[in-house]
């Protein structure tokens, strides 16, 4: 069974990371956990409408749906979208907020320049990751915030260094992505195609 | 808690409606309101207008005219670009225009949160205030703007709304309800309300709360955004929908054929939506006409005001 940790993500977040993994990994029965009982229902509709059958559990604040596929009689479960096609997978990683180094101006200009211009990757883009400096890009007064939830609300998953945040004191600031450690981010260079680095 | 009040407060806290109504003279009552949110929408401009039209809807509600406002601004100066602000406040001044209403002042703090809202401040003659717990056996029910927004709203967020569904649905929150207040003036209304965070059967709930009537809504004549639908069925719902409905839970039923999605639909958290007007029933069918006439299009008899069970809103 495929397990889903949705847990401290608003809606309608746990919907679209249960979507997406149904998009990627087809999986015959998932079990998702939410923190709340709102994102529960809302899973738990999303799950049915994909022809799913759904089982509900509450362990203390955890909140679960289990989903089982395809045991309805006659009912094909419909699917998400026409013919999903295998992307190759490409990590862009940010170390820094600026392009090159020598004129800090020029090289702020030519990062958001280049974020907003890697969406001509189209689905190949696969995770956005900022660390260190990068991560400056993610929060409050960016010139590229805008840009960066596009890529998100379009379904890239932007990743965000937890310790990178806390260091430059911005981890409240943060307004795009999700904040993660190390070994996600290690995980996520090990499954990827290809990973272009800043 | 005790709040101070006196003779001439027609609609105080503890009648807890739309807006409140103080009596100046015998033929005129003042309506003051304010209401103010974060944004719902990524077009400053367009937020402007919605902030505006909301605002200005609670007076319509009470059967008054809105004549001046105030501007209420919470900005973070320091980290977003100040032209956002002027759009977002052009957006209201525009829609203020719409209303003939005038803009008189303001006041704006530095805030982490961007929040936008006004005061709004109206007229209306004592004797034809309209409060919302003011139901009567035989009337008939009548929404005058499609709900949804809420749910459309969270595909929006999702990304997986259309241009074409965000522009309409954006229209359809900046709309202002005075067309529809107007054509009221004119027909015996008994209650109204406007129908925005507690969705459609939270606001009826409120009207129906110590009236000793029932209620019947009609689920399928009740006005809808298709995609809506759609998007319930699939969980795109906010969690305010979730909240309506355990809140009010215990005072809904609903008949089996109702479907999931039109019960979430109903409990569905509006901005800006429309007004929800009980009239007598020749009356009602008067209003409906002459609010069709007048280019209120969606408006539609949803329901009817029964004698019992007490305190019950019956979705069929």
């Amino acid at each position: 069974m495929k397990e889903i940790d949705a847990r401290g993500l608003a809606c309608p977040a746990p919907v679209l990371h249960t979507k997406a993994t149904l998009q990627e990994e087809k999986p015959a029965a998932v079990k998702v956990v939410v923190d709340n009982a709102a994102s529960q229902q809302n899973v738990q509709r999303f799950l049915e409408s994909q022809g799913f059958q759904t089982t509900l559990q509450r362990e203390g604040g955890d909140y679960f749906v289990m989903g089982r596929c395809g045991e309805v009689a006659g009912e094909q479960p419909k699917p998400i979208e026409p013919a999903a096609v295998e992307h190759k997978k490409i990590l862009v990683l940010c170390a820094t907020d600026r392009l090159g180094t020598g004129d800090d101006a020029l090289g702020l200009k030519l990062m958001v320049n280049f974020l907003r211009t890697l969406k001509e990757m189209g689905p190949e883009l696969w995770r956005l990751v900022f660390v260190n400096n990068g991560v400056k890009l993610t929060v409050g007064g960016s010139d590229v915030l805008d840009d960066l939830k596009a890529y998100e609300r379009s379904g890239l998953k932007i990743m965000v260094c937890g310790t990178c945040l806390t260091h430059f004191n911005l981890l409240e600031n943060k307004q795009v992505g999700e904040t993660t450690n190390m070994l996600d981010i290690v995980t996520a260079m090990q499954v990827a195609d290809k990973v272009i680095s800043i | 808690m005790v709040f101070p009040t006196d003779e001439n407060v027609i609609v105080g806290l503890d009648r807890a409606d739309d807006a409140g109504v103080y009596r100046i003279s015998d033929d005129l009552a003042l309506i003051q309101t304010v209401d103010f949110f974060t944004p719902i929408v990524d077009d400053p401009y367009w937020f402007g207008q919605i902030a505006a039209a909301n605002a200005l809807s609670d007076v319509y509600a009470m059967g008054g005219v809105p004549k001046t406002a105030m501007n209420l601004v919470a900005f973070p100066i320091k980290e977003m670009d100040i032209t956002i602000l002027r759009r977002i406040i052009q957006g209201g001044v525009d829609k203020l225009s719409e209303a003939g209403v005038v803009l008189v002042g303001g006041h704006s703090i530095e805030d982490r949160e961007l929040k936008y809202g006004l005061s709004v401040t109206g007229f209306v003659h004592p004797q034809r205030v309209l409060v919302k717990k003011n139901l009567r056996e035989g009337d008939r029910l009548i929404l005058t703007k499609p709900l949804g927004t809420g749910i459309v709203n969270t595909a929006v967020k999702a990304g997986m709304a259309s241009a074409e569904l965000t522009a309409r649905v954006t229209n359809l929150m900046a709309a202002l309800n005075r067309t529809a207040a107007e054509v009221m003036a004119s027909f015996d209304v008994h209650a109204c309300t406007d129908v925005t965070g507690f969705g459609l059967l939270g606001h009826l709930s409120e009207m129906v709360c110590g009236s000793g009537l029932g209620v019947r809504v009609f689920a399928g004549r009740v006005p809808m955004i298709p995609e809506a639908l759609e998007y319930a069925s699939m969980g795109l719902i906010p969690a305010g929908a979730y909240k309506n409905r355990d809140f009010r839970e215990a005072m809904v039923a609903f008949a089996e054929p109702v479907e999931r999605a039109h019960r979430d639909v109903l409990f569905d958290p509006q901005t800006s939506g429309g007004l929800l007007i009980s009239s007598q029933g020749g009356q009602a069918t008067e209003l409906l006409e002459a609010l069709k006439q007048n280019g209120v299009r969606d408006a539609v008899e949803i329901g009817e005001v029964i004698a019992g069970p007490e305190e019950k809103i019956w979705v069929i």
